[in-house]
């Protein structure tokens, strides 16, 4: 966390020295920031930040592609004279502890079409999720586990 | 030209996905499933639209307002979705007879409003179910 | 051309409106009311961004933004009490 604040700090200089506060001159001053605190802490202890930013791209792109997918099948749905639904709501088991990545999480999951976040037991630990189309409830809780779980939790907890 | 072409794509699928919501709206059987149909093609679609008047208009102030628009409207429809759910839940609105399977059904106490991990057996006064029948065919 | 794509968008925009109006009318209860509601506004905001984009009028923008903050503390506020009431 303090490397990202430093890398912030290095931008925000950057676009001081160089007398240029627009945000196009401001985002290249994170970007060179970036790259020079890479090559700064190649040695030392904290590079998570590094292997962090990979995995939130990464993730960017995972959900992008999944709204895109869910996207078109909600379309097909509910323009198809006979909609075929299957609708249940699942309870989630919840691993995370952590409630800014529960937060994340069920807001990440209301996102993609087809499914909706319900409401977290009180006590965290169970995700009520309503979704459109359930074949397998098992199948879907380990979905849910693997594709969206573990990858915010890589992200919050690392 | 080129930029015409990007801004009218953005809002020509963005209002497509506004129309689907309000088509889905209408045609789906029971209000989660509405809301599954409006709370994210409607904020995709406006997203969508936003940044197709980004594109146009090419102004640093207008895109950062915008952007935040897009944000907070990502960050709150999940939220008001959840809010409107939970309190229909409580309110009695029975889930299409289609319904596979609820999992919600006797894990809200009624007396505190709040959502146990256990559920509650159906006959004890504490459940919802003793209140209203949750799955009916209207 | 343009002006064409512009009245498609707008004729979609207002497919979708109607079809929310009419759920807000049939209901049958009244979340399904409020889900409505709360489509009319996001759509209403879609032809306040599309008739800034036609009109070249930028602050028409400041209204859609509005409009997207106050929504939300309507459905807030709308189903605040709908469990109240429950």
């Amino acid at each position: 966390m303090s490397v990202f604040l430093l890398n912030v700090l290095l931008a925000i200089a950057w676009s001081a020295l160089t007398g240029d506060f627009s945000p196009l001159n401001l985002g290249f001053g994170f970007v060179l920031a970036y790259g020079v605190l890479w090559l700064l802490t190649r040695k030392s202890s904290s590079r998570s930040y590094f292997l962090q930013i990979p995995r939130v791209i990464e993730f960017v792109f995972f959900f992008a592609w999944d709204v895109f997918k869910a996207n078109v099948r909600m379309a097909i749905t509910i323009l198809s004279p006979q909609m075929r639904l299957r609708p249940a709501v699942v309870m989630v088991p919840l691993d995370m502890k952590n409630e800014i990545g529960i937060i994340l999480l069920s807001n990440l999951i209301t996102l993609t079409p087809g499914t909706l976040s319900l409401d977290i037991s009180s006590d965290r630990k169970a995700l009520f999720i309503h979704t459109l189309w359930v074949e397998d409830e098992e199948k879907f809780r380990a979905e849910i586990k693997s594709g969206y779980e573990r990858r915010v939790k890589e992200i919050i907890e690392a | 030209m080129a930029r015409e072409i990007v801004v009218m794509s953005l809002f020509l699928v963005g209002a497509f996905l506004m129309f689907l919501a309000g088509l889905g709206l209408l045609r789906m059987p029971d209000l989660f499933l509405r809301m599954s149909a409006t709370s994210k093609a409607g904020s995709l679609g406006a997203g969508l639209v936003l940044l197709g008047a980004v594109v146009f208009f090419q102004d640093w102030g207008i895109t950062a307002r915008a952007l935040a628009t897009i944000v907070f409207l990502f960050l709150t429809a999940p939220v008001a979705a959840h809010m409107i759910g939970r309190a229909a839940y409580f309110d009695g609105v029975p889930l299409w007879k289609g319904t596979v399977r609820d999992d919600l059904r006797g894990h809200y106490k009624l007396s505190t409003h709040r959502l146990e991990t256990q559920a509650t057996p159906p006959d004890d006064k504490e459940s919802i179910d003793a209140v209203v029948q949750r799955i009916d065919d209207h | 051309m343009i002006n064409t794509l512009f009245i498609l968008i707008l004729a979609l925009l207002t497919a979708g409106f109607i079809a929310a109006f009419i759920r807000l009318v049939r209901g049958p209860y009244l979340p399904d009311r409020v889900v409505a509601l709360d489509l009319i506004s996001i759509l209403v905001m879609g032809f306040i961004v599309v008739y800034a984009v036609r009109f070249n009028q930028a602050a028409y923008l400041d209204v859609a933004i509005i409009l997207a903050l106050i929504t939300f503390l309507g459905t807030v506020a709308f189903a605040y009490y709908l469990e109240r009431r429950a």
